[in-house]
């Protein structure tokens, strides 16, 4: 038996060896729980929230968005100054001197060029290339490198040697291609002139989003090379891991272990070190939705970018009511001008106060399948706007959003939500049975909706499918959704439940009837919600193909007039919204935040939900000033006293 | 015993190639597009084109490609014509350092864009073998020190104690044991940390929660194999020769009784050191088991591959281990 003994001995020195070597890192300035694990920190492939708000430590763009202003005003980034031409199609960005890689070296204009060309291959499968497209011969550029790479891995050659010379030949080419068919230019050093297709009134805003920031060249040429056989330029991954990276942002990163944390420290040669309060951050990967809460409430996380716990709903209902135990000092607050970060940092200390529900820049909403055939060969009844409208008229949505999400979200009449673009109008959208304000006028909105199927002779025994991906609650919303038709427009329906990955792949063919969906914005225009419904986007699952619709999209964006092209633009969304239909938005996404507002300041409660972190000061740690940063501080009246 | 092993050794490639064959072939089918994004989608074109680059467009052509790659034949290949010195000279003169490339290579992750499955792999395995080494050893001493009680004496209270915990031990679910104990050992009384990996303490819950079924299954098996020893002859003649009590259980009676424990180890630790998806989200830990579950659910292909690859090859080389170890405790196995 003592035999037995001995590997068990070796098992047990193993493990000690192995649990003991691995020591955990000191606690981190601050540490926040992401949404979800850090896809890509090549700014270039990213198109995740969390990957974006990483991206904004990391790296800067030319030009970044105050997110502490309630106009999310355009603020200088690498670039200090910026000049417009008389057409508005061309910006000459002018670099500041001081602007830094990680490793010490100068920010130059050729670093934007060579990232945004990054964006511009097919190779790399940007999800933003549209925003890029915008550039003057940008589409054509890219079209080309398409077609040639199309043509590359058909082609015959007389060796592999010989295809892979080709391969790097063709490489040389494309990148002397770009410098002469794209309107990307370095003037010098510190100066970047981009050129664009037509006037984008938005773009600024687009260079401020993460997509845009630049990588640096010595090190990403290093890991993209063409590939012998398809002629693509294959990227590698290596660069984004710790003491590998080298980016321009607040933070350098010193580590990333794969789902396990990442942790980075404040740059020493970022131009604006001094604004910044936190030495080091640490973002664990805690992707549980209960482990996150559990590991705040043990103290060793400082803020969760998105609570996803089951109960979350009743921790907002417990905040409220806990609003409502104040609410003269919140309303005197609110006059003051006090966003609701600094409001719950005035009021007395309550457990109930760590929660926080702001107002996302994202909308839930089912689609319909308007192709005039279903994926069974059958007519389509929802190729008619008349059902389709009749049927969005027939969901109770302030009850999905009360009773389902109990998260305090607004029910949506519209695709943008209302007031998160300034100078922009919603339209009004259609009347919903479940703003009714009395039986009376619910029952006006059924009958005007069954009226509207029977115009477009809706069939009677047809089966109304609603397909959803399994996750996230969506199964109720589903039931919900297929009660308030049942019962107000008495069809039939059915609930199609499937995998995340096949969801997507059916929306993609529109294999389906109607089906949910949610869409978040980018960048502060409308367009950013509206293009998805564009007859030829990438992202119109519905197969919506309406040529007004699509014209007045063309016309706004050769309107130079600001307040005229808004107007255009909101008479676009009234259309999809009040007319056509080919999706119902149902709710407007709210984010909840847990974090202790008398600790943490430097959030942003803009519904755009775009959060800088770097902004963020621990109150008290003796780093940075240690005073609050609330929102829109000039517009503040009297700085109130502190219970 | 060495031609034994020299045996097991040389069959291992081919129990590994039908393992290849037919999970691949299940993995191919599953449906869904592992090239397509949640939301921003690539255009048509540029996804005929990554699956062509990846072999995705045809099963003959992937499987052998990835076979050659997973087992080194790539890289030797290339290593031989000359085309490994060729790719890194072409890479060179158009101004990029050559690339590094492993010998095995378990290609890239198509869902986690900045990582290979090579180091995913290295990142999750060393955790995963960890935790399972700990539980086994929890299980083995937990185990083992209650079946011996429960043989003793059979029927007793201390019996019955420990069957019914064992009981629960099998029965409970591991997320219902992780949870209760997170909210008992770290919550209610904060004596380890909530989750994560790193340093002793962030061991003991998870690996105390992964050995319980283990434990409990090997109380069972020794309690059996004791209380059949116990009545057997050779026990007999040992009281007789007067040897003591202790001796009996621990030298007579337990040698024997250990070895259907034994043959339970070799799978136990493989599915121990192969990670636990729930223990993993429960404990937030960074191993292996989230890959088995994740990579079906992203049909990141060569995820799956990987890691059923590797938890094949573990599996069969723990059964030779308990094998020999099996030979060696018990020499009159041959």
């Amino acid at each position: 038996m003592s035999r037995m003994l001995i590997p068990v001995a070796v098992l047990v020195a193993l493990v000690a060896l192995s649990v003991f070597g691995d020591r955990p890192l000191p606690r981190a300035d601050l540490t926040y729980i992401n949404s979800s694990e850090v896809n890509t920190l090549d700014p270039q492939r990213m198109s995740w929230m969390h990957d974006l708000r990483t991206a904004r430590l990391l790296y800067e763009g030319l030009v970044k968005n105050d997110v502490l202003s309630d106009d999310f005003d355009i603020v200088p980034g690498v670039a200090e100054s910026w000049d417009l031409s008389e057409d508005a199609k061309t910006y000459t960005f002018h670099i500041r001197s001081d602007a830094k890689w990680t490793n010490g070296a100068d920010v130059t204009a050729q670093d934007f060029v060579f990232s945004w060309r990054r964006a511009l291959l097919p190779d790399l499968v940007s999800d933003y290339v549209a925003m890029f497209l915008n550039i003057k011969g940008a589409q054509a550029f890219y079209d080309w490198r398409q077609e040639q790479l199309d043509g590359f891995s058909d082609r015959e050659f007389a060796s592999d040697d010989a295809r892979r010379i080709a391969a790097y030949d063709l490489w040389e080419e494309t990148k002397a291609r770009f410098d002469s068919m794209v309107g990307l230019h370095a003037i010098d050093d510190r100066t970047l002139v981009v050129t664009l297709e037509r006037p984008v009134p938005y773009f600024l805003e687009l260079a401020a989003f993460a997509v845009f920031s630049p990588v640096y060249e010595p090190l990403v040429a290093q890991y993209e090379r063409p590939d012998p056989v398809t002629g693509r330029l294959v990227r590698r991954p290596g660069w984004t891991k710790g003491g590998v990276l080298i980016s321009n942002g607040a933070f350098e990163l010193t580590g990333w272990r794969f789902k396990r944390d990442m942790r980075m420290t404040k740059s020493p040669h970022y131009w604006d070190r001094d604004s910044i309060a936190i030495n080091t951050i640490s973002i664990p990967s805690i992707t549980d939705p209960n482990a996150g809460v559990l590991a705040y409430q043990t103290g060793s996380i400082d803020w969760i970018a998105n609570v996803t716990s089951p109960y979350r709903g009743d921790m907002v209902a417990q905040k409220l009511a806990f609003f409502d135990e104040h609410k003269e000092r919140v309303a005197e607050f609110e006059a003051l001008g006090y966003d609701q970060f600094s409001i719950t940092r005035m009021l007395p200390e309550d457990p109930r106060a760590l929660t926080h529900a702001v107002s996302s820049f994202g909308t839930y909403f089912y689609n319909f399948n308007c192709k005039p055939r279903l994926p069974d060969g059958r007519e389509n009844p929802f190729a008619d706007p008349r059902v389709r409208r009749a049927f969005a008229m027939c969901i109770d949505k302030p009850a999905i959003a009360r009773e389902i999400r109990r998260l305090g979200e607004p029910s949506a009449s519209t695709l943008i939500p209302p007031g998160s673009i300034g100078g922009y109008t919603s339209p009004k959208g259609l009347p919903n049975i479940g703003d009714a304000a009395n039986e009376e006028e619910r029952a006006a909105i059924i009958a005007r909706a069954k009226a509207l199927l029977k115009e477009a002779n809706f069939p009677h025994d047809f089966i109304v499918e609603l397909a959803f991906n399994k996750d996230a609650g969506h199964d109720l919303i589903g039931q919900a959704i297929a009660k308030s038709w049942q019962k107000s427009l008495g069809v039939q329906t059915s609930l199609s439940q499937k995998e995340i990955k096949i969801f997507r792949e059916d929306l993609k063919n529109k294999q389906y009837m109607t089906a949910r969906a949610g869409w978040f914005g980018d960048y502060g225009d409308p367009t950013t919600f509206l293009d998805i419904n564009h007859s030829k986007d990438g992202n119109n699952d519905r197969a919506y193909n309406n040529p007004v619709f699509d014209d007045l999209l063309f016309q706004a964006s050769n309107e130079l007039d600001p307040v005229k092209r808004m107007a255009i633009l909101s008479e676009a969304e009234r259309i999809i919204m009040e007319e056509d239909l080919p999706l119902v938005p149902i709710f407007h996404y709210a984010t909840i935040y847990m974090f202790d507002a008398k600790k943490i300041t430097g959030l942003s409660t803009h519904p755009r939900t775009k959060q800088n972190a770097f902004l963020i000061d621990v109150l008290g740690d003796g780093i940075g000033d240690d005073l609050p940063r609330p929102m829109n501080p000039d517009q503040i009246q009297v700085e109130a006293t502190t219970p | 015993m060495m031609t034994m092993i020299l045996r097991r050794l040389a069959a291992l490639p081919v129990i590994l190639l039908v393992i290849y064959t037919i999970t691949l072939t299940l993995a191919w089918a599953v449906p869904g597009n592992p090239l397509e994004n949640p939301e921003k989608r690539p255009k048509p074109e540029v996804i005929e084109q990554m699956k062509k680059q990846y072999n995705l467009d045809s099963f003959p052509r992937f499987y052998v490609s990835y076979l050659s790659s997973v087992t080194g034949f790539e890289y030797a290949k290339d290593w031989v014509s000359g085309d490994l010195a060729r790719d890194q000279e072409a890479a060179l003169e158009a101004g990029f350092p050559p690339a590094p490339r492993p010998i095995f290579d378990l290609g890239p992750s198509l869902e986690y864009d900045d990582w290979t499955v090579n180091e995913i792999v290295g990142s999750a395995l060393p955790v995963s073998i960890t935790l399972g080494a700990a539980a086994i050893l929890i299980a083995l001493v937990v185990g083992v020190g209650a079946g011996v009680i429960g043989a003793v004496k059979p029927n007793s209270a201390s019996d019955l104690f420990t069957l019914t915990i064992a009981m629960i031990g099998i029965s409970l679910p591991s997320f219902v044991i992780g949870t209760a104990l997170l909210l008992v050992f770290a919550v209610l009384i904060p004596m380890f940390p909530v989750g994560g990996w790193g340093g002793p303490m962030k061991a003991v819950l998870p690996a105390v929660t992964l050995s319980l079924p283990f434990a409990a299954y090997i109380a069972r098996l020794t309690r059996m194999g004791m209380i059949e020893a116990l009545g057997a002859d050779y026990i007999r003649t040992a009281r007789a020769k007067g040897a003591s009590e202790n001796a009996v259980l621990y030298k007579h009676a337990l040698k024997n009784a250990f070895l259907p424990v034994l043959s339970f180890l070799g799978p136990a630790a493989a599915l121990a050191m192969t990670g636990s998806f729930v223990i993993e989200q429960v404990f937030t830990i960074p191993g292996m088991g989230q890959h088995f579950v994740n990579g079906v659910q992203n049909k990141d292909l060569f995820l799956i591959m990987g890691v059923v690859l590797i938890f094949a090859t573990m599996l069969i080389l723990f059964n030779l281990v308990v094998d020999v170890l099996y030979r060696w405790v018990d020499p009159r196995i041959a």
